[in-house]
C-alpha cells in the first residue's frame, strides 16, 4: 500500500500544493508586522522604559535621598551624593543613571519609597556617545516633566496591584 | 556561681548577673534597647521580656537577676508575643519613614522591626510629636519625635559624662529628652550619646545626610591626639573620610571616644590642605614638583651644613607625628652631624634631661585606673586634656576613690575631689613640699637628701595634711602628673617631689602625657640627649640660641611651642626654614619651603601611647593631591644627602629597626637621680600667666575641624582673672584688656573668675588670638586697653 502511495506522489506533487497552499494562506491573511515609528505597539502601565524623577504637584523633588535604588540596583548604575538642604531635608546633590549599565529591571523603581525615580514607557531615546546616555538629574527630572501625566496615570492603573 | 539555663543551654553566672548578660554569654540574642552593658540598668524599653520558668509573667532579661536553677525561654511563644506586643507599642509614636530618617541601615530599632514588628501598622490615630532641638554643633536632635525614651543617652550623661546635660522631663506621653543645664550638650564626650541612640533621634551633626552606613568601608586607625591611643574605625567613601567611629577596645578607651577623635576627621578635609611642594622666591610662593623642592631643601641644608657647621639646624616635630616620621627626622638631622632634635616643644623644663630612667610615661596600664583607690594629680587640666582617662578616674570615684588636686586653676572636673590646693603656678612646688613632709611624718620616714632642704623650709598647711592622710590610708594610690605639670617651669622640681610622695605611699608614679606620641618621641630618639656621647639642643635652646635652619614636622610656631613669640622671631631671621606640613598655615611667613605631607589618615605609622602600647596603622585613604607620607619625604631627603641607612621600602621597615630588639619596659621610667630639689622657688613679679592649650586647639587637625571649633570649648579664649586683682587694677569684668608678655600683646576681654588663685592671669595658649604673647608661664602684664 506504502509503494502505490509513493508512486502517486512522485508525479502528483501533492507536497508542493501543501507547501504552496501555506504560503498562500499567509500572503492572503492580515499582517502583525508594526511598521515602526510610524506605528506602534500597545505598551502595558507597567512599561519599563527611559528612567525619570517625578515632582510633587507644587513643584517640589519627590526624591528624598534615601539611596535604597542605589543600593538595590543590581547593575550599579545608580550615582547617588546626597547633603542637608536648609529647609533640614535630606536632598540629592547628584542623581547619575548610567543607562549603558542600567539592565531595565525595575528594582529601583520597586525599592523607592516616595515614586521618585520610575521608569517611562518611553523607549524611543539614543545617544550619539556613550555619554550622551549618563542621565543627570536635572535630565531625569526633565523627563518626569514631560510625561507627568502619563506617569501618574500609569501610577494610578498599578495602584490596586500592590 | 549559680547555674541557670537558657533555651535549653546551661551556663554558670556570678551572683547578681543579669539574664541578659547570662544570655549574651551563651551567644542568645535577647532583643533589647535601653540596656547598655556599660550603664546602669533602667527596664523602661520592655523589648528584653523573657519567659522564665514558674513566673506568672514575662519578666525583663536585664532587670532580672540570674537566680539558682531559672529556667529561661527567650524565643517562646509567651516571650515572642510579649515582645512583639512592646514592638508594637514602640512603632505607635515612632515616625514610619525610615528613608528619610539618617539611621536608616544601622537602627536597633529598625533591625528589631523586621523581627518583631508587624508588616502594617493597626495604628490609626495621631502620632505623638516632639519638637526638634538644637543641642549644640555636634549632636544633632532634629527628629526628636524618633526617641523612643530609652534614657540611654540621659544615663550616659550622667554615669559616663559626669553631668546630666541630657534629662528626661514631663511624663507618660509627654516625656521628651531635652537639655537640662544649659541649651547645649557641651560635655568633651558628648559623641558617644550619638552611638548609643538606637534609633535616629540623637544623629551625627557633622555627618547629618552625607552618606549611608552601607556606602562606607570601615578602616582601623589609631588616634593622632592625646595620649589614650583610642582605637578608631574610619569610615570612607570614595576615598575621603566620612566620619570616625570608636573600635571596642576594654583596655583602652572601652566603648567610648572622645569628641576630639571623633569629629577631627572635618580638618582632614579642610580648604587650607596642602597639595603641592611650594618654594618661596622674590618674598612670592611658587608652586614647584617634589624634585624640584626637595633638591632645594637637600642643597640648603648641605650649604648650612658646609658653612656654618651641622650644628646650626635644628628639628623640631610635634609630639602628634608618628614614631616613623619622628624617627627618621632625628636620623637625618643626625645623618648631617646635628643633635637638635626635638618633639616636647611645650616643655619649659628641660633639666632632668638624660636623668630620667626612661619615657616618661602612665606608670600603668590605663585599665587599672579604674581600680586606683587614692589619685594625687599635679597639675592637669584632666577633663579636657584627657577626656576619656577623666571618665575612668571618674567611675574609680564610683567605687569609693579620693581625688586630692593640686593645681593652677579650679576647672570643675565633674568628679568629687576631696582635697584640692589652687595655688599659682609658683606655689606648686611648696604645697608639694609640704605633702611630702605631711607624709613623711604619719609614715615616720626618713627623707632623700635631694628632697630634705626643700622639705625643711615648709610646715604642712590643713590641706597638705589633709591629703597625705588620704594618700596614707589609701591601698592602690596613684600620683599623677599632667601636662601643666610637664610644661611648668620647675616640671623637674615637681616631678622630684611627686615621686618621692608617690614612694612613701608606694604609689604608682606616672604622667598623663601630652599626646599621642608622647612616649614614641623618646624612643624614636627624637630628643638632643638620647646620644650618650653628644648632647644637641632642646627645644627652647634652639630658639634662644638662633639657628640657621629649622626643620618643622607639622609644626605650627606660633600655636604648637611654650614661647610662640620666641619661635616667631627665631623662625623668621633663619636662613631657611624647612616646613613639612599638611596644611598651609601660617609658616607662609617665616618658612621658605613647605612639603605637603599627610595627616593620619594618609599614611601609616605608630604611635606609642602614655601607657606604653605601641599601636600602628595603616593608611585608610590616598594621600591628598601631591601630599606624601612624611616619612617617604624623610627618607628620599636622606638619600638626597647620602646619609646612609635611608633605604626603607615600607613604614613596618622603620618601625622595626626602632622597635624589634628593644625590651619596650626596660625604656619606660618616672624616675629621677642625680636631682635635688631647691628651696627657693622661681619667683615672678607681678601678675604671673596660667595657661592651658584649650580642649580643641591641640593639633593641627582638631584647629581645622569646622564643627569642633563651633563647640563652646573652642570658643575665643578671654582673659580670667580673680575679682580682687581685677579690682586692684580698677578693670570690669567683661572689659577688653591689652595683655602684654614681652614686646608682643594681645586684646582679649578679661572676665572676673574668683575660683583663680590671686595673682594670676589665665589666658590660654594655642590660639591665633594669643599668639603674639610670650612663654606659657612667667610674668605678664594687665592694662586698659
Amino acid at each position: 500500500m506504502e509503494k502505490i502511495t509513493n508512486f502517486f506522489k512522485t508525479f502528483l506533487l501533492l507536497e508542493l500544493v501543501k507547501g504552496m497552499a501555506l504560503t498562500g494562506r499567509h500572503f492572503f491573511a492580515r499582517k502583525i508586522t508594526v511598521q515602526f515609528p510610524e506605528e506602534k505597539t500597545p505598551q502595558g502601565f507597567r512599561f519599563r522604559g527611559l528612567h525619570a524623577q517625578r515632582r510633587y504637584p507644587n513643584g517640589e523633588e519627590r526624591c528624598i535621598g534615601c539611596k535604597l535604588c542605589e543600593a538595590v540596583c543590581p547593575a550599579l548604575a545608580i550615582h547617588i551624593e546626597t547633603e542637608e538642604r536648609a529647609d533640614g531635608t535630606r536632598r540629592t546633590t547628584r542623581y547619575d543613571i548610567d543607562l549603558v549599565k542600567c539592565i531595565f529591571c525595575g528594582l529601583c523603581e520597586e525599592s523607592c519609597p516616595v515614586d521618585a525615580i520610575v521608569e517611562t514607557r518611553v523607549l524611543e531615546y539614543h545617544g550619539e556617545k556613550r555619554s550622551d546616555l549618563y542621565y543627570t538629574k536635572p535630565m531625569l527630572l526633565a523627563v518626569g516633566e514631560k510625561h507627568e501625566a502619563q506617569i501618574a496615570k500609569d501610577r494610578a492603573s498599578d495602584a490596586k496591584y500592590r | 556561681m549559680i547555674n541557670i539555663e537558657i533555651d535549653g543551654k546551661h551556663i554558670d553566672v556570678e551572683n547578681g548577673c543579669s539574664v541578659i548578660e547570662a544570655a549574651h554569654r551563651l551567644g542568645i540574642a535577647i532583643p533589647h534597647f535601653c540596656y547598655h552593658k556599660k550603664l546602669s540598668i533602667a527596664a523602661n524599653c520592655r523589648m528584653c521580656l523573657v519567659q522564665i520558668e514558674k513566673a506568672p509573667k514575662p519578666l525583663p532579661a536585664c532587670a532580672t537577676p540570674a537566680a539558682e536553677g531559672m529556667k529561661i525561654y527567650t524565643a517562646s511563644e509567651q516571650a515572642v508575643k510579649a515582645q512583639k506586643g512592646v514592638m508594637e507599642f514602640l512603632l505607635i509614636n515612632h515616625p514610619l519613614d525610615c528613608p528619610i530618617c539618617d539611621q536608616g541601615g544601622e537602627c536597633e530599632l529598625q533591625d528589631l522591626a523586621v523581627g518583631y514588628g508587624g508588616s502594617a501598622s493597626r495604628y490609626k490615630e495621631e502620632k505623638r510629636v516632639v519638637l526638634h532641638k538644637d543641642i549644640g554643633p555636634l549632636v544633632a536632635a532634629e527628629e526628636m519625635s524618633r526617641c523612643i525614651n530609652c534614657t540611654r543617652c540621659v544615663r550616659f550623661g550622667v554615669e559616663i559624662g559626669g553631668a546630666t546635660e541630657l534629662g528626661q522631663a514631663f511624663r507618660g506621653e509627654h516625656a521628651e529628652i531635652m537639655a537640662f543645664m544649659s541649651d547645649t550638650v557641651d560635655s568633651e564626650l558628648s559623641g558617644n550619646m550619638i552611638d548609643l541612640c538606637p534609633v535616629g533621634a540623637l544623629t551625627s551633626k557633622p555627618f547629618r545626610y552625607s552618606a549611608r552606613t552601607w556606602e562606607l568601608s570601615r578602616r582601623k586607625s589609631i588616634s593622632p591626639h592625646d595620649s589614650l591611643g583610642s582605637n578608631l574605625a574610619v569610615q570612607v567613601k570614595n576615598n575621603r573620610v566620612m566620619r570616625v567611629l570608636p573600635i571596642e577596645n576594654e583596655e583602652i578607651n572601652e566603648c567610648w571616644l572622645s569628641d576630639k577623635d571623633r569629629f577631627s576627621y572635618e580638618g582632614l578635609n579642610s580648604a587650607e590642605r596642602l597639595t603641592k611642594p611650594m618654594i618661596k622666591q622674590g618674598g612670592k610662593w611658587l608652586e614647584v614638583e617634589w624634585q624640584v623642592a626637595l633638591e632645594y631643601v637637600a642643597n640648603g641644608l648641605r650649604q648650612i651644613t658646609q658653612k656654618s657647621g651641622a650644628e646650626y639646624i635644628g628639628a623640631l616635630a610635634t609630639p602628634n607625628s608618628t614614631l616613623e616620621e619622628l624617627y627618621l627626622l632625628q636620623k637625618l638631622v643626625r645623618g648631617l652631624g646635628s643633635h637638635n632634635v626635638d618633639f616636647r616643644l611645650r616643655q619649659s623644663d628641660f633639666s632632668t634631661d638624660s636623668k630620667q630612667t626612661g619615657a616618661p610615661w602612665l606608670g600603668m596600664a590605663v585599665a587599672d585606673i579604674n581600680h586606683v583607690d587614692r589619685f594625687l594629680l599635679v597639675g592637669s587640666f584632666l577633663r579636657k586634656d584627657h577626656p576619656l582617662l577623666a571618665s575612668r578616674v571618674r567611675q574609680a570615684t564610683k567605687n569609693g576613690a579620693q581625688v586630692n588636686l593640686i593645681h593652677a586653676t579650679d576647672d570643675d572636673l565633674l568628679m568629687p575631689i576631696v582635697h584640692k590646693e589652687i595655688v599659682p603656678p609658683t606655689g606648686m612646688t611648696t604645697v608639694l613640699a609640704q605633702v611630702l613632709k605631711a607624709l613623711a611624718t604619719a609614715k615616720q620616714a626618713t627623707l632623700d637628701i635631694s628632697v630634705q632642704e626643700i622639705v625643711q623650709s615648709v610646715t604642712p598647711s590643713a590641706t597638705a595634711q589633709a591629703m597625705a592622710d588620704s594618700l596614707a590610708s589609701g591601698k592602690r594610690v596613684a600620683v599623677l602628673l599632667g601636662n601643666f605639670a610637664q610644661q611648668h617651669p620647675q616640671a623637674s622640681q615637681l616631678q622630684l617631689l611627686a615621686q618621692h610622695i608617690a614612694a612613701l605611699c608606694e604609689a604608682t608614679f606616672g604622667f598623663f602625657g601630652e599626646a599621642a606620641n608622647s612616649v614614641g618621641g623618646y624612643l624614636a630618639q627624637a630628643v638632643p640627649f638620647s646620644d650618650a656621647e653628644k648632647h644637641g639642643m632642646n627645644a627652647s635652646a634652639m630658639l634662644t640660641s638662633q639657628r640657621k635652619a629649622y626643620i618643622l614636622l607639622n609644626v605650627e610656631a606660633e600655636l604648637d611651642m611654650q614661647n610662640p613669640q620666641q619661635a616667631l622671631s627665631a623662625m623668621s631671621t633663619a636662613d631657611m626654614v624647612v616646613a613639612l606640613s599638611a596644611y598651609k598655615h601660617h609658616a607662609t611667613g617665616y618658612a621658605d619651603v613647605l612639603l605637603p605631607i599627610t595627616p593620619f589618615t594618609e599614611t601609616a605609622g605608630t604611635f606609642i601611647s602614655s601607657e606604653g602600647r605601641v599601636q600602628s596603622f595603616k593608611g585608610t585613604v590616598q594621600p591628598l593631591g601631591e601630599a606624601r607620607p612624611a616619612w617617604k619625604v624623610l627618607r628620599v631627603l636622606g638619600n638626597m644627602l647620602d646619609i646612609p641607612g635611608f633605604d626603607y621600602n615600607n613604614s613596618e621597615a622603620v618601625r622595626d629597626e626602632v622597635l624589634v630588639g628593644t625590651d619596650l619596659s626596660a625604656k619606660l621610667g618616672n624616675h629621677l637621680h642625680g636631682v635635688s630639689a631647691q628651696a627657693e622657688t622661681f619667683d615672678v613679679a607681678g601678675l604671673q600667666r596660667v595657661s592651658d592649650v584649650p580642649i580643641y586647639a591641640t593639633d593641627a587637625i582638631v584647629r581645622r575641624a569646622a564643627s569642633l571649633q563651633k563647640t563652646r570649648d573652642a570658643a575665643t579664649p578671654r582673659a580670667l582673672m580673680h575679682s580682687v586683682e581685677l579690682e586692684k587694677l580698677n578693670l570690669q569684668s567683661g572689659e577688653t584688656v591689652k595683655i602684654t608678655q614681652g614686646h608682643g600683646s594681645a586684646r582679649l576681654p578679661i572676665i572676673a573668675d574668683d575660683s583663680l588663685p590671686h595673682g594670676v592671669v589665665r589666658v590660654a595658649a594655642g590660639h591665633a588670638v594669643t599668639a603674639e604673647l610670650g612663654a606659657m608661664f612667667g610674668a605678664i602684664m594687665v592694662e586698659r586697653a
